[in-house]
């Protein structure tokens, strides 16, 4: 053994250790947040989250260029890793290669990939520098970021496979005899461009590169633990441990326990949040991907869901590293590090979470935070108060009399549960109108035509009437859970008293809410969104319409409610009941739509306050599909309405917004 | 210093009413109950005083059946200390009668101040607050907007037509409070939560004779809807005829 193999068996085994200990520190920081028993279930799914997301880069692709260039910098990084370990043996046992342990096509399968990848990968990491600097993309200019590190990452990854393939290319060039120019087809290339070196003069070259690439590698594997490029190491972790895209509902808010002897409500720190939404810090690496489709952001509001992300990590940090543990208490993550007017700018639409490539949950860390404002410290924007107010005086947000709720349906001869239940009858479907949908003006013409729809196509349903209430969704987006609670509580039981099981609602919102979020408070039922009711009914052939075939061609374009489609995956129904309604409509896509689609501006309870910054999230939208030239938008949520019917109005475009079920009801036969 | 906020539970504005079966009462089915809106002003106001100062005492009464043990710690979750039911089930009408009964409780609590709402908004008597202090012999400054202290004196403004006054007295006194002085706070889980293991203290309520009774409760007549007479410059003349002679306003 020579001493240069001692001198790197000692730097090697320093530099494990070192790598080591700072994994530990790392757990150890992790430690610091709640406990999350939720992480370890449904493997199956989590190993599928784990391939396809993880090791296929299926959301890195949502960007057509930056992701076949991140994915051949992972991929290479994959393969690359395997020669890695083959040099770093072979740093310690003088003279070890794989070659031995493998037949030989194995063998040279795995060379020829070696040399390929790292081609691929200088290739990716020029077009990443060139992104940076010189074509300076958005989402990656931004003061929140670490503008430094990613170039220093970038150089790191290129030097290493510049390394690998000078002392692969000097070995060829000092020992003729060896060359595989079928193996190593780039070093071999590289080797004739050195040819007129002496074997001798080679032998150095060959020497000071691999003791470069060795010092590199070990290098960056100390230096990750330190930079936003921890990723590489968290992500696939995260991506597993993760719950955006399953196992269970997405979208859900977590559970609260309001009788236990809670000391802090929602989070006010890091060390209030999940260890989960920590390791979401570390694995953040500020691609920016998400505040790129955040509509607050993008419309100019205070909110960036990656500053959430990176205000994590750093909070974290300087938490663990303080070695007095009461200076820290001064500066806490919110409004330490994160402010209230940020929070409240979130709709929850959720564009984030579906955007990130690594499974990163951004909103629940704002939906934590948003718990300790209202429920700890009563902090809210004061136009929230009457909405607050009225929930829990009058069961809806806004001040109409409970008395009221069933009006809409005077005269309809639609009878509620009470009735139903007094001649001992039960219907097939109850009918969730919702608070919109009852007491809004607009809303109750989609009410009423898809009460229409259902009576004409033979459906027995009732609805509740007087005995609804607001399900809470509005005051739990809001970070209000006791009052959240209560309504939900009152709901389950009244559904209870009544046996219902199975339950359609024309608004997302109540959707979600009472399908995927009352089971946390024992209330179960199937849930069925109208728009998906409406298609089952369209295609069984029940609705009585006319289907014309001739006439104007009209052009519709159809705005995804984000509780319908990203928290629920609901893309195709809607559309598909405006093409059995309308056969030869035109349905044009805006260029965000489906799972890409941009909120219009009333979620996460910001229907109740008001937006002064930036400029409106609902007008953007409505520019966005009035741009498609279509002379109809399609929604199908009373809240979506409401805001692309205003600021439609406000542009004095003529084109209507319909409901979907006011759509197929205009084809009813009379 | 220590202040005692008299409220009143009072039912929600925003709902229609039904007289209820004796046609002496609402129906209270399918109503919900709040501190009365001026009756919040004041309770703020207090514990904003008692903030500002980081000392003293916010002492609710209330007066009524068991159901306003809900409303006294509704203000207790917004930080009153303690609560004190003036137990009486049968409603009472006389607000003489009651501001018999809380006088004779305020008497005995050594309060520098003592607040009431300008008026509850369902009786709207303006009457009770007026009545404790005659009864106990203190001043009174009505509907106040804005209150200060010095020395031992309450400063407070009260908001006229076009202009205000500013009145001064002497505590111990008693102010009516008018809308504008402080919003109400939203009481926090964590003031919820605290306001369960308050003190709430129960006594019979000393109600003097009532004077007056109710004899009958009566909805008012219900409105005609509005008609439209037409559209633009040819709807003016049939406008204007009817303004004269139907609604005889011109």
């Amino acid at each position: 053994m020579s001493a240069g193999h001692v001198l790197f068996t000692i730097i090697f085994v320093c530099a494990l250790g070192f790598f080591a200990a700072n994994i530990q520190r790392l757990i150890g920081e992790l430690q610091l947040g709640r406990t999350d028993d939720s992480r370890w279930n449904d493997l199956p799914t989590r190993f599928g989250n784990f391939l396809r997301i993880g090791i296929f880069q299926e959301k890195i692709f949502r960007d057509s260029i930056a992701g076949p260039m991140h994915a051949a910098i992972f991929w290479g990084f994959g393969i690359l890793t395997l020669g890695t370990i083959e040099f770093l043996i072979g740093g310690v046992i003088p003279g070890f290669n794989f070659q031995p342990y493998f037949i030989a096509p194995v063998y040279a399968f795995f060379a020829l990939n070696q040399d390929v990848w790292a081609a691929l990968v200088i290739a990716a990491v020029g077009m990443a520098l060139f992104r940076r600097l010189t074509k300076r993309v958005k989402r990656l200019q931004c003061a929140e970021t670490h503008p430094n590190d990613p170039l220093l990452i970038l150089s790191w990854i290129a030097s290493l496979m510049i390394t690998m393939f000078a002392y692969e290319a000097f070995e060829m060039v000092a020992h003729p005899d060896t060359m595989t120019p079928m193996l190593r087809p780039i070093s071999f290339g590289v080797a004739m461009a050195f040819s007129w070196m002496s074997p001798s003069a080679a032998s150095v070259a060959h020497d000071l590169a691999w003791w470069a690439h060795g010092l590199l590698v070990l290098g960056f594997l100390n230096y990750l633990p330190y930079s936003k490029h921890l990723h590489v190491v968290a992500s696939l972790p995260n991506v597993f441990l993760s719950n955006t895209s399953g196992p269970g509902q997405k979208g859900v808010m977590k559970a609260m326990d309001l009788e236990g002897d809670l000391e802090v409500f929602g989070a006010k720190d890091v060390t209030d949040l999940s260890w989960k939404s920590l390791l979401d810090g570390f694995a953040c690496t500020e691609c920016g991907r998400c505040t790129s489709v955040c509509p607050a952001h993008t419309t100019g509001k205070l909110l960036s869901p990656r500053k959430i992300m990176i205000n994590v990590r750093e909070r974290l940090e300087s938490y663990a590293h303080a070695a007095d543990k009461s200076t820290v208490a001064d500066r806490t993550l919110l409004d330490g590090y994160i402010t209230e007017e940020e929070l409240w700018s979130c709709t929850s639409c959720g564009a984030c979470v579906q955007e990130c490539p690594v499974s990163i949950d951004q909103l629940s860390v704002i939906m934590e935070l948003r718990r300790n404002l209202v429920l700890g410290e009563s902090r809210f924007p004061a136009e929230v108060m009457p909405a607050f107010e009225s929930m829990e005086q009058r069961g809806s947000p806004w001040a109409f009399d409970p008395g009221d709720r069933g009006k809409w349906a005077e005269g309809m001869n639609i009878p509620t549960m009470a009735e139903m239940a007094e001649r001992g009858e039960r219907p097939e479907v109850l009918y969730w109108v919702g608070c919109m949908g009852s007491f809004d003006d607009r809303a109750k013409k989609t009410t009423v035509a898809f009460a229409q729809i259902m009576q004409a196509s033979g459906v027995k349903f009732a609805i509740l009437g007087q005995e609804e209430k607001c399900n809470g969704d509005p005051a739990r987006r809001m970070g209000n859970e006791y009052l959240y609670q209560m309504l939900a509580k009152d709901n389950i039981e009244t559904l209870d008293k009544y046996g219902v099981r199975t339950i359609v609602t024309a608004c997302p919102h109540c959707f979600h809410q009472i399908g995927n979020e009352f089971p946390q408070l024992g209330g179960n039922y199937d849930v069925v969104h109208h728009s998906t009711f409406i298609e089952s009914l369209l295609e069984q052939g029940r609705v009585p319409i006319v289907q014309e075939l001739h006439g104007p061609v009209r052009t519709f374009t159809y705005h995804d409610s984000c509780y319908l489609g990203r928290y629920n995956d609901v893309y195709d129904a809607p559309r598909e009941a405006l093409r059995r309604a309308l056969p030869v409509m035109n349905l044009v896509e805006m260029p965000r739509s489906k799972d890409k689609g941009l909120c219009c501006g009333a979620g996460g309870g910001r229907m109740f306050m008001e937006e002064t910054v930036g400029k409106r999230i609902n007008v953007e939208r409505a520019e966005e599909a009035l741009a498609t030239g279509a002379d109809a938008i399609a929604v199908a949520c009373p809240f979506c309405m409401t805001m692309m019917a205003d600021s439609v109005k406000s542009r004095n475009a003529n084109v209507e917004v319909y409901d979907i079920a006011e759509v197929v009801a205009g084809q009813l036969r009379a | 210093m220590k202040i005692a906020v008299c409220i009143k539970r009072v039912p929600d504005m925003d709902v229609r009413f039904k007289i209820g079966a004796t046609g002496t009462s609402v129906d209270e089915a399918g109503l919900k109950f709040d501190i009365s809106d001026f009756d919040g002003y004041a309770v703020e106001a207090a514990l904003q005083i008692k903030e500002k100062a980081n000392a003293g005492e916010v002492v609710v009464i209330s007066l009524g059946a068991d159901n306003v043990q809900e409303t006294l710690r509704k203000a207790m979750s917004m930080g009153a200390d303690r609560a004190v039911q003036l137990k009486h089930d049968a409603p009472v009408f006389d607000s003489f009668a009651i501001a018999t009964a809380l006088a004779a409780e305020i008497s005995t609590g050594g309060y520098d101040l003592v607040m009431f709402g300008r008026m509850s908004i369902d009786t709207a008597n303006q009457a009770t607050g007026t009545m404790v202090a005659e009864l106990l012999g203190l001043p009174i400054i009505t509907a106040i907007s804005k209150l200060d202290f010095d020395g031992g004196k309450v400063k407070a403004r009260r908001e006229l037509e076009g202009s205000y006054e500013l009145i001064e007295c002497p505590l111990p006194a008693i102010v009516t409070i008018d809308e504008g002085i402080a919003r109400p706070r939203y009481p926090s889980l964590k003031g919820i939560m605290a306001a369960k293991k308050k003190p709430l203290e129960t006594k019979p309520a000393q109600i003097g004779e009532q004077s007056y009774t109710l004899d009958k409760m009566e909805l008012p007549a219900e409105r005609a809807a509005g008609r439209i007479v037409g559209e633009g410059k040819d709807a003016v003349p049939e406008l204007v005829r009817l303004l004269k002679e139907e609604a005889k306003v011109l």
